[in-house]
């Protein structure tokens, strides 16, 4: 039996630039490949300071939590919150790879058992002291089908979990799964409840560094310092005080006018414009964590016919499209952002990616249609102004294909409704929520979920292709899989990747000191954050 | 409802309220029903909005739906909230998981606020302009209507999203962003509710402005104003007793009508400047499909509207002598 430290490798090529100034983390370009997270850990100007203890971090957030129990909430809101409060067996760090947390390391002794063995002395808020019943408890929670958790997804894999002594669990998985200890790691997915919960939504009791104090909603979210917190003089912040304010222009004056020490928004045009004028806001765009998809009906014609899809694929032009819509803060995408295991770093070739509108009326015109098609609705979500402006660059670049589509700008809610139900007429776009696996996005492909079905995928061997991935614990050995997955789908043009780029990109004042960002979006090094007099 | 002077007994007042109450309660319940089957007409409910763009499997919307009763019937999801309601029990909202009404209790205290300090605002730039406007004539009654055209032209949320920026960029001091509720700080409560209310108040008040200007000159055109000049009455009397006193009627009609108007902007505004009130909490309830929050807020906005009317009518009988209620 071999004792693992738990870095399962998830391979981040990520190039670290250097501090060129105090405070001004980055204003890189994604283009040139400095593709950066967290390199305010690394050392820099500053770094030799002392941590000073106390004070409150003011957070800008545009998004109130719904629900707090880890283990029922479903929406990515309450991410933000749960990740201060819960903690659970493992953790990213801050290049990304996963590391102990509750755990003090885990064996392995085959593919499909991990045993992993608790730190002494971890309290819960309600003074409870942690054991392995309550990691017992949690998943049990999770894996019942009856109890209806989201997490379930993530550990459909889990068959059972085993209290050895109180301080030793033991995981048995009914397959080997590459995505388990990435979920394990990711918060909310991993977190650790009480094994009397009460109503964790109403009063949230966890491990984490801040406890929870009060909640108005769309007014304020106080934490205080878990002053019973397991990692020795951590967390040296007093309180964090969430703020919530829903309008982007209003968060960035915010931001502007001291009103609040950090935030973060999801438009790089937005964000580059602050840092410029303001050398004293840091500025840390995520890694390209997300893609912008066009998803079609393929159950119906015209897009049950692989030529009308490659011909809307050659006819897009995305290169075009980072350019003009994310100011050149982004790559050109495929169906796995380049943070994960296998992610596509936007280079070389991807079967009909090269822009060719020629080609594309070609295409149609073999398919039936050479007077050119018209697609009717495409399904936007209104309320995100990067997906609408990509939506009208690519009406133009498909006209110039002899394709015409109208767009159509829907709320978030009904267009989530006919995405999932399949029930759209030809083509629609919504990004994904960040995923702590590359198998959450592959999923959505596969013709034996719910999603694919119905879709109208009906493709075996890519669903055996996904399958094998899904079970390859070898880092480089998945990756290659996923590589080829993604030629895969390309080549069959199931779903049209435009381009990747950070799903936040993150803000704070320079009086804000200590603090990573991740590329899952989760402020979980808050733990480590102090602010200067 | 009014009528000629007819002396009765009884206060006239009251039973006017009585009559009124019996209607409101008609009122509502037909807003409960529209607004309960409307919400769950629309596409996309509370659990598919919770889900978000997320990998989550259809038995997992099941479970929220069973969490929130949302499997059942319509009817009998409304059956189920009025027996509830009726009991002064408007639910739990579905995001914060608490008591509905001891949500929006303090949401509408802050709406009111907005609302009141806006109307006042209105009131008070719409009746000076408007007076102005009438009794100086010719340059100021240019100007006024020019500034007037301006105002109606430039949509509110315009107005306020150009402050918001401009607060930020050249005026941090104004400690725009910090909402304090009245009870922490009075003086700093209304100074932040004051930027927000005459964005608010623009556009009402340009309604007001032409509605007293034409209905002062109307009235200073008629006989008992010049005969009131004409017995010697000093200029103030003439204006006082005469000539506002029976302007006042159509002001106060639009006034009324223009309140739910600013409720309906507070929606905008609230949400573009974080201020806590009923506006923003209606915005982000539709955006989440939170059922029983709109349910409440709804009803709670007709409420208002219809109250409004009925003190709209009560000042009537004060403004006009001729109206009397039976």
């Amino acid at each position: 039996m071999q004792r693992n430290t738990p870095t399962p490798g998830l391979p981040l090529d990520a190039e670290y630039r250097a501090l060129t100034r105090r405070g001004v983390l980055l204003r890189l370009g994604l283009t040139t490949g400095a593709a950066l997270l967290a390199p305010g850990m690394l050392a820099g100007p500053g770094r030799a300071d002392t941590p000073r203890r106390g004070g409150a971090l003011r957070i800008g957030a545009d998004a109130d939590p719904i629900g707090l129990d880890p283990t029922k909430l479903a929406a990515f809101s309450s991410f933000d919150f749960t990740a201060l409060i819960y903690t659970g067996l493992l953790r990213w760090n801050a290049e990304m790879k996963i590391e102990p947390d509750l755990a003090t390391g885990f064996e392995q002794p085959d593919d499909t058992t991990y045993i992993f063995t608790l730190r002494q002395g971890v309290k819960f808020h309600n003074g409870q002291v942690l054991t392995a019943h309550d990691v017992k408890f949690t998943f049990d929670r999770i894996i019942n089908p009856d109890f209806g958790s989201p997490r379930r997804v993530q550990f459909i894999d889990l068959r059972e979990v085993t209290v050895i002594d109180d301080h030793t669990v033991r995981f048995d998985l009914k397959q080997p799964s590459a995505p388990f200890l990435a979920y394990m790691a990711t918060n909310p997915n991993g977190a650790i409840i009480p094994r009397e919960p009460g109503d964790l939504d109403a009063a949230p009791v966890g491990t984490g560094p801040f406890v929870f104090e009060s909640y108005q909603p769309n007014v304020e979210f106080t934490l205080t310092a878990n002053r019973d917190y397991y990692e020795e003089g951590l967390p040296y912040l007093d309180r964090v005080v969430f703020r919530f304010y829903r309008d982007n222009a209003t968060i960035l004056s915010a931001l502007r006018t001291k009103a609040i020490d950090m935030t973060w928004v999801r438009d790089p045009r937005v964000a580059s414009p602050v840092t410029r004028a303001m050398p004293d806001i840091v500025s840390a765009p995520g890694q390209t964590s997300r893609t912008f998809p066009v998803w079609m009906n393929l159950k119906a014609p015209p897009f049950n016919d692989v030529r009308v899809r490659r011909a809307l694929s050659l006819a897009t032009n995305r290169t075009e499209c980072v350019q003009t819509v994310l100011a050149g803060f982004g790559k050109v995408g495929a169906m796995i952002p380049e943070s994960h295991v296998g992610g596509w770093d936007g280079t070389g070739e991807m079967p009909y990616y090269a822009h060719d509108p020629a080609a594309a009326k070609a295409l149609l015109a073999e398919a039936g249609y050479p007077g050119g098609i018209d697609l009717g609705d495409y399904i936007v979500v209104a309320a995100n102004p990067l997906d609408v402006a990509c939506a009208q660059i690519m009406q133009q670049q498909w006209a110039a294909a002899g394709i015409t589509v109208r767009i159509n700008p829907m709320e978030t809610a009904p267009l989530l409704a006919m995405w999932r139900e399949g029930s759209f007429p030809t083509l629609l776009s919504v990004a994904l929520a960040w995923n702590p696996d590359a198998d959450a996005i592959l999923s959505y492909l596969n013709s034996g979920g719910d999603f694919g079905r119905n879709l109208g995928m009906a493709d075996a061997e890519l669903d055996a292709m996904l399958n094998s991935a899904r079970s390859e614990l070898d880092p480089a050995a998945r990756s290659d899989k996923h590589m080829a997955i993604q030629r895969h789908i390309a080549e069959q043009a199931y779903c049209l990747q435009i381009y990747q780029y950070p799903l936040r990109w993150e803000l704070w004042w320079n009086s804000v000191q200590g603090y990573v960002p991740l590329s899952a979006n989760i402020r979980s090094f808050v733990r480590t954050t102090w602010l200067t007099a | 409802m009014a009528t000629a002077r007819t002396p009765r007994s009884g206060s006239p007042i009251l039973r006017l309220v009585a009559v009124r109450l019996v209607w409101t309660a008609a009122i509502l319940l037909g807003v409960s029903v529209v607004a309960f089957v409307l919400m769950r007409a629309l596409p996309g409910d509370f659990a598919i909005a919770a889900a978000g763009a997320q990998f989550v499997q259809a038995e997992v919307l099941e479970a929220i739906r069973r969490e929130f009763g949302l499997d059942q019937p319509v009817w009998v999801q409304y059956l189920r909230w009025l027996g509830e309601a009726l009991q002064g029990d408007l639910g739990r909202s579905f995001v914060t998981r608490r008591p509905v009404t001891s949500e929006i209790g303090p949401r509408f205290v802050v709406t009111a606020q907005l609302t009141l300090i806006a109307a006042l605002m209105a009131l008070a730039i719409g009746g000076t302009t408007g007076l102005l406007s009438a009794r100086l004539r010719g340059q100021t009654d240019w100007v006024v209507r020019l500034v007037n055209g301006l105002s109606l032209a430039v949509p509110n949320f315009v107005v306020a999203t150009l402050i918001v920026l401009m607060a930020g960029l050249y005026f941090p001091f104004l400690n725009l962003f910090n909402y304090t509720p009245f009870l922490a700080d009075p003086l700093a409560n209304i100074g932040s509710l004051l930027l927000p209310a005459l964005c608010l108040a623009l556009a009402v008040s340009v309604t007001v402005s032409e509605n007293t200007r034409a209905a002062v000159l109307e009235v200073s055109s008629q006989d008992f104003v010049m005969v009131a000049r004409a017995k010697g009455l000093r200029p103030r009397r003439v204006l006082g007793s005469y000539l506002l006193r029976n302007a006042l009627t159509p002001v106060i009609t639009v006034t009324g009508l223009q309140v739910a108007s600013l409720l309906g902007g507070s929606i905008l505004i609230e949400t573009i400047f974080a201020i806590p009130g009923m506006g923003q909490y209606l915005f982000d309830s539709i955006t989440s499909r939170d059922y029983p929050v709109i349910q409440a807020i709804v009803l709670l906005a007709a409420a208002v509207v219809v109250f409004v009317n009925l003190l709209v009518d009560i000042a009537y009988a004060r403004a006009d002598a001729r109206v009397r209620y039976e």
